[in-house]
């Protein structure tokens, strides 16, 4: 039988109680009828899909039976269910191959959160005054399908929004149908930390508009520019899988790592050769490195044909580039720029890398073009690839100019999905005041954060676990992906996939959108989307479609056989010159570089609320439960600042206070502070907590994309407060030779 | 030096059936302490340890701190009472009792605190070894499995070692008590009469605990001090820490006795009794002490020193010029540059002078203790997992009640035994060059007062 | 030939990543201390990551050691337990015996590697949490010690299907909860006593340390040393 009917026949039969031989009426527990068979004791593994973060890694959850509290039709009583208790790889998954990283491995905590919304809920109170009241769904139903027919009816089509996190998958597809033919704008994606550089370096240099796919296992040397590609960036997991392969997967061959950042990143930490660049300068750092390897022809120009052309000089051989001259910009010597391009050009095969922190400066295109061209002349053996895409749905880009747009024209009606800006976007993109203007929210998330907090409607999705789970892998994998999952446990609470109610309010608003979207649950549609797939070579070899079907759903997916990615026509576009990169914040009254960067623990900060990431150490501080400000210990000792005392930092836009943590491992001019922390409503393991470096930003954008550009506010620094006040908590107590890490008393 | 036999029975009866304002006051707080304590202990029984300020990794603190600082100050007794009487030093009469009391209830409180200090007390049990139905034994390998051992003789011995020479006093009680006192007493003499033979067989026995309870007192301390050795932990796996100890203990023991003795004398005016010579010569037994300790410190720190190893090198600049070195060079205050002096200068060795000097050597012997457990637990070999550790109210006040238990146990003892031995003073009278004489029944004065 | 449960840790492939730390917490029923706790050094990670720094800015160098308890052949922290609650299994394992500890705290004491824990309280979940709990690892109460048990619950199972289904033990078949999430591939679980077993090949490579081996504890983890790239040898 399917879960699917598990779920109908718990909805539609209602449920039967049984009293259980009772003395005090008062502490009768209800014991509700299972409503699936499981044997207690023994696992059921099911697959399942990562949502944690960008790369889709594919998941095995372990369930077994236990008892849960829940409620039922009003009642509250006790069911025996299918409980998930441990999240692994899904070792048949091509991108992550049966591992999973800290975040993906906490993300099981959002099914059993104690803060999740467990009904749906209208707001009573003021906006944002958290005054909310439980309805039935029937009723929530009915006032959303009523405000979007009154908006159609009044022409204002065009007035509805969608603001969501980035997704993958057929949800893409489904919010996307129902916004056009609803006749509203298409849905607005949203994240703090958009790799729209990125996606238009490769599309420029490449011709492909997405994350960039390393098989690293296929590299003697890796240069990486920024990218905490071990840490949190790209695929981050598929990625490590690759770094051990180059360090010790091949016996008498052991890459090495350069990297390249001004403040050591989890994976700078494992680097052979950790170099500091001036921020904003490693193009032409990039450069700097391919001038000597085009001057002493340490690798054929036409290696580079396309990539190289975008770049002003290129076929001049980069004659603005010498190493003496990018010395003196990038603050890396000459010796050590010669010394790398010929390190580069006598491995077997390297590949250049960049991401993160170079890419979110005002010249971040430029950055990636420059590294982009120096990976092009190095990359022998195809380390560098973009994973095929299946249909011509291209990869979601989150961006910022769409932000722009719910600022500058609020829509009448806006649907809210696991997006966040009132806490990561800049306050001086008045996100708060546009959200003030937009008279009817309605959220989707589970959670109440800062932006879900001002919603009008709450109509809580399920946990991810407990959904119809699709996603389409934009990199990581040679292989195209299409992961797939059915629901690994029932649903804990009164909530409803998003997916489903969208269907169902499509309904309800009849017309072209229930044309559009003719199925009654979203495994229909996935089934239709998916099934075509059978007759591609891939993974799963079967007759019929209802083979497929089930072949898919055990498998966790989909996907293709490996294929070599079709070579793509040259590119016609002006080649563009070095830009040197903007700042918020006069030097002189901002003596800092400011670097607020993604969080191992808590990524762009939506992980926040999950107490085993809050408890995790952070593994170059081991702070936890904290938010905390690297400062070089000799800018330390210049201002006066210890171990663990209270700082604030300022820019223009304003300030923040947290406790200094002395590092070896950021520049003298540069201070940076991890995202995730400094939440003001986002469950009880979140809320109050530290302080949010993400609301000091200055609204800089890149020049060409328009994304934000993260790395490029400046701050002053100073010391307000000694370590009682700043209360940082730290796992490790001391570190020999390091002596500034030791606890004051 | 009392006059005559019945002098020293009314003098040292009397705090018997007398108590001034001041004894009960004194048993009033005591008993608060106590219940302090007793309440804090129940906090911690129903919480659990978290409420103390142990942590990872100092997994042990004040609570094993103050267990081997009482099991130290058992050693007054049982050294000053058995060695004095067999090394026959007769001005040992006056403070032989003091001395086993103060022995007997430090062991007792001693014996008491790690089970409270461990993580499931209920369970203490399973330290005994009896034939459980699991046909599980405790494990004989560990020096936790020694202590108990050690300390239960040890307990044993030490009660034995003070009830034995009191017999003729609870006779002397008895006999000038009437009623439900007379009774208890007849059955605390065990039919005492004081004949030749029965002085014959009691000296046997106390010449016999003498020399079995010096061992014990010894091992005792070994043990508890191998508490630490027998780990890696660096600064506690030295095998200077069994003599250390017990010269520690000693030492510490011995200012006990003197700070009790000074009370006493106060107290009960028992001027006549504890002299300033007896306090001389503690003292002077004191200042061999202090120079003892002062070398055995000394050539654990200079080892340590002077072998360079990395982990005890950590835990030795902790103590000596870093976070603890506030504590340490305290100690050094206390335990030898305040009570050398003191103790050297005949004319600075008064009564008050040894008592200061005690005062001190207590407190900077606590200290010791501490200095030794914490800064080690606190850096062990790998640095990114040392700590630290504060104390809460709930160790600060379960440390107060030990003392006031220690307090209210002395004080009842002071109440219903005498705490100087009639007998032996009353020997010390005869000059028979501690050969017992037997003193008539009819010469013994009856008593007035509340019986 | 009777099973020795032994683990490699390689510290070339080890990335600092801390997959290794939440997998445990999700697998064994570590308890969450919270900040207030967390703040009085009562934080339980059985396995952790440490992290050492040398040098300053603009060389600074970073080693990441993942320290997880030993499993000592000639553990310390087995003769100082009074109750035998700290016990050597026949297969190798420093075995805690949850209802058999009485909570002395000796063991963590004499353990050179910091990796025992102690129960300060007794454990709560805010509620639905404690649905996650894994019902094959007791949850431990107030009073006990607690450490990392190389996932004796999944020995046990592997052990008890291999004997119902009449075979013996494959390498890889299982893993602990650790090893498995790596992604690195850093750490390595198995049978020492299987000479095929990828951990007893990489036990005796000769990048293999023991940690604090000087100490003669005889960990059944061996590190294997992070490596270095020679211009030289890449020519």
């Amino acid at each position: 039988m399917e879960r699917r009917d598990f779920i109908k026949i718990s909805a539609l039969s209602g449920v039967m109680a049984t009293l259980e031989g009772c003395r005090n009426a008062e502490k009768q527990f209800i014991r509700f009828v299972p409503e699936e068979e499981l044997v207690p004791g023994i696992a059921t593994i099911k697959p399942s899909v990562c949502t944690v973060c960008s790369a889709g890694c594919g998941l095995l959850v372990r369930v077994m039976q236990g008892e849960a509290e829940v409620v039922r039709r009003g009642q509250q009583g006790l069911i025996k269910m299918g409980l998930a208790k441990k999240l692994e790889g899904n070792p048949q998954h091509p991108v992550n191959q049966g591992k999973l990283c800290a975040r993906g491995q906490a993300s099981l905590q959002m099914l059993y959160h104690p803060d999740r919304i467990t009904h749906p809920t209208k707001r009573t109170g003021a906006r944002g005054s958290g005054e909310f009241q439980t309805i039935n769904w029937d009723d929530a139903l009915k006032e959303v399908a009523a405000h979007l027919g009154t908006l159609q009816a009044s022409g204002s089509a065009h007035s509805l929004a969608f603001l969501s996190r980035p997704l993958s998958g057929q949800r893409v597809e489904l919010i996307s149908k129902f916004l056009k033919v609803y006749g509203a704008p298409p849905p607005i994606w949203y994240q703090p930390f958009d790799e729209a550089v990125l996606r238009q370096a490769n599309l420029l240099s490449f011709g492909h508009a997405a994350l960039p796919t390393f098989d690293l296992a296929r590299a003697d040397y890796a240069i990486c520019f920024g990218a905490d590609f071990l840490g949190t960036w790209n695929s981050p997991v598929a990625q490590s899988i690759g770094y051990g392969e180059m360090r010790q997967g091949r016996p008498g061959r052991r890459a090495k790592l350069v990297q390249i950042e001004a403040r050591m990143s989890q994976t700078g930490a494992n680097a052979d050769e950790w170099i500091a660049c001036r921020p904003g300068m490693e193009g032409v750092l990039a450069l700097g490195i391919a001038h000597v390897i085009l001057a002493e022809k340490l690798a054929p120009q036409a290696a580079a044909a396309r990539t190289g052309s975008l770049i002003a000089g290129w076929q001049e051989g980069l004659p603005g580039y010498t190493p003496e001259a990018v010395e003196k910009q990038t603050g890396v010597s000459a010796a050590v720029i010669k010394r790398l391009a010929h390190e580069l050009t006598q491995s077997g095969s390297a590949v250049a890398m960049i991401g993160g922190p170079p890419l979110a400066h005002t010249n971040g295109l430029f950055n990636a073009l420059a590294v982009n061209a120096l990976e092009s002349l190095v990359d022998k053996n195809s380390v560098l690839s973009f994973t095929p895409q299946v249909g011509d749905v291209a990869p979601v880009q989150a961006s910022l100019a769409a932000l722009h747009g719910l600022s500058a024209q609020p829509p009448q009606m806006l649907f809210l999905y696991e997006a966040n800006p009132l806490f990561s976007a800049p306050p001086a993109l008045h996100v708060r005041e546009a959200l003030a203007k937009i008279p009817y929210i309605v959220s989707f998330g589970s959670f109440i954060d800062e932006t879900s907090a001002q919603a009008d409607l709450i109509l809580p999705d399920h946990a991810a676990l407990e959904s119809w789970m699709d996603s389409v892998a934009e990199s990581g994998s040679s292989r195209a992906v299409v992961s797939l999952a059915p629901p690994a446990v029932l649903p804990l609470h009164d909530t409803r996939p998003m997916p489903d109610v969208l269907l169902g309010l499509g309904r309800q608003v009849g017309g072209e959108v229930a044309k559009a979207l003719p199925w009654a649950t979203y495994d229909a549609m996935l089934r239709a989307a998916l099934v075509p797939l059978r007759t591609r070579p891939g993974s799963i070899d079967v007759k019929t479609d209802d083979d497929f079907w089930d072949a898919a759903q055990t498998q966790g997916g989909w996907w293709s056989s490996p294929s070599i990615s079709p070579p793509v026509p040259a590119v016609k576009r002006a080649p563009l010159s070095a830009v040197s990169p903007q700042f918020a914040g006069a030097a002189a009254d901002f003596p800092f570089y400011f670097l607020p960067y993604v969080s191992q623990s808590f990524g762009d900060g939506s992980l926040a609320h999950l107490p085993w990431l809050q408890e995790l150490p952070d593994v170059l501080t081991s702070a936890m439960w904290s938010s905390w400000v690297e400062i070089n210990p000799k800018t330390g000792d210049r201002l006066g600042i210890k171990q663990g005392d209270l700082v604030e930092i300022a820019s223009e836009q304003g300030s923040v206070r947290a406790a200094a943590v002395l590092s070896p491992g950021i520049a003298p001019d540069m201070v940076a502070m991890p995202v995730g922390q400094g939440h003001e409503n986002f469950t009880r393991f979140a809320s109050g907590r530290g302080a949010n470096p993400l609301s000091i930003l200055a609204p800089l954008t890149e020049q060409e994309t328009g994304s934000l550009a993260w790395a490029a506010t400046r701050v002053k620094l100073a010391r307000t407060g000694g370590p009682e006040q700043a209360r940082l908590v730290l796992f490790a107590g001391g570190m020999s030779g390091f002596p500034h890490e030791e606890q004051p008393r | 030096m009392p006059a005559t036999a019945e002098q020293i029975e009314q003098d040292l009866l009397r705090p018997l059936f007398q108590s001034s304002g001041k004894y009960w006051i004194a048993v009033a707080i005591a008993t608060s302490l106590l219940l302090a304590g007793v309440a804090a202990f129940g906090y911690q029984l129903y919480s659990g340890i978290g409420v103390w300020g142990l942590n990872s990794p100092v997994f042990w603190a004040f609570d094993i701190t103050n267990f081997v600082f009482w099991i130290g100050i058992s050693h007054a007794g049982t050294l000053i009472s058995a060695i004095l009487r067999l090394t026959n030093a007769t001005w040992r009469r006056p403070v032989t009792r003091c001395a086993e009391a103060i022995t007997v209830f430090s062991v007792l409180i001693g014996a008491i605190i790690p089970l409270c200090h461990i993580g499931r007390p209920w369970l203490a049990y399973w330290m005994i070894p009896y034939p459980s139905e699991r046909h599980i034994w405790p494990n004989f390998r560990s020096p936790l499995a020694w202590d108990f051992f050690a300390i239960s003789t040890y307990l044993t011995g030490s009660t034995t070692f003070l009830y034995l020479p009191t017999i003729p006093d609870f006779a002397a009680v008895r006999d000038v008590s009437t009623g439900l006192r007379k009774k208890i007493y007849r059955v605390l003499a065990l039919g005492w009469q004081g004949t030749p033979r029965q002085w014959q067989r009691l000296e046997v026995a106390m010449h016999i605990m003498a020399v079995v309870i010096v061992p014990v007192a010894v091992s005792v301390h070994t043990i508890v001090s191998w508490d630490f050795a027998m780990t890696p932990v660096p600064m506690w796996h030295s095998s200077i820490f069994g003599p250390y100890f017990v010269a520690g203990a000693i030492f510490s023991g011995i200012a006990a006795l003197i700070l009790a003795m000074a009370l006493l004398r106060k107290f009960l005016h028992l001027e006549q009794y504890l002299r300033p010579i007896h306090f001389e010569n503690l003292g002077k037994l004191l200042l061999t002490m202090s120079l003892l300790w002062f070398y055995f410190t000394f050539a654990e720190r200079l080892t340590a020193w002077y072998g360079n190893s990395p982990p005890e090198m950590a835990v030795f600049w902790e103590s000596i010029r870093k976070n603890f070195a506030p504590l340490f060079w305290t100690m050094v205050v206390c335990n030898f540059i305040i009570p050398v002096p003191i103790l050297a200068i005949k004319r600075l060795r008064t009564i008050t002078g040894t008592a200061i000097a005690s005062a001190c050597v207590v407190v900077g012997m606590w200290l010791e203790r501490f200095l030794i457990v914490v800064p080690a637990l606190e850096h062990k070999f790998l640095p990114y997992s040392w700590g630290t550790y504060r104390p809460t109210w709930v160790e600060d006040t379960l440390m107060a009640s030990s003392f006031g238990m220690m307090a209210l146990l002395y004080l009842l003892f002071s109440k219903f035994v005498p705490m100087i031995s009639i007998w032996e003073m009353k020997v010390g009278l005869q000059s028979h060059g501690g050969v017992p004489v037997v003193v008539p029944a009819e010469s013994r004065p009856v008593l007035e007062g509340p019986q | 030939m009777a099973h020795k449960w032994g683990m490699v840790v390689d510290l070339d492939r080890c990335t600092g990543c801390e997959a290794c730390v939440v997998a445990c917490h999700a697998e064994n029923n570590i308890p969450t201390a919270g900040e207030d706790q967390a703040a009085r050094g009562r934080a339980k990670h059985w396995i952790r990551v440490e992290r050492y720094w040398e040098g300053d800015f603009p060389n600074p160098r970073v080693r990441f050691q993942p320290v997880l308890c030993q499993q000592c052949d000639e553990a310390p922290c087995e003769p100082v337990c009074p109750t035998y609650a700290s016990y050597h299994t026949p297969e190798g394992l420093n075995s805690q015996v949850y209802n058999r500890c009485i909570g002395t705290r000796f063991c963590a004491n004499a353990c050179p590697y910091n990796v025992r824990f102690f129960n300060f309280y007794n454990p709560e979940w805010d509620k639905p949490l404690q649905l996650q709990l894994n019902p094959d690892v007791s949850v431990r109460s107030v009073g006990i010690m607690e450490k990392c048990t190389f996932c004796v619950q999944r020995i046990k199972a592997a052990e008890i299907q291999a004997e119902a289904e009449k075979r013996e033990l494959k390498d890889g078949e299982f893993t602990t909860a650790c090893a498995q999430s790596c992604p690195s591939k850093a750490l390595i679980f198995g049978d020492l006593n299987d000479s095929t077993s990828e951990v007893a090949r990489l036990s005796s490579s000769n990048r293999g340390t023991k940690l604090l081996g000087e100490l003669g504890t005889k960990p059944n983890v061996t590190y294997l040393e992070r490596g270095t790239w020679d211009n030289a040898s890449h020519g």
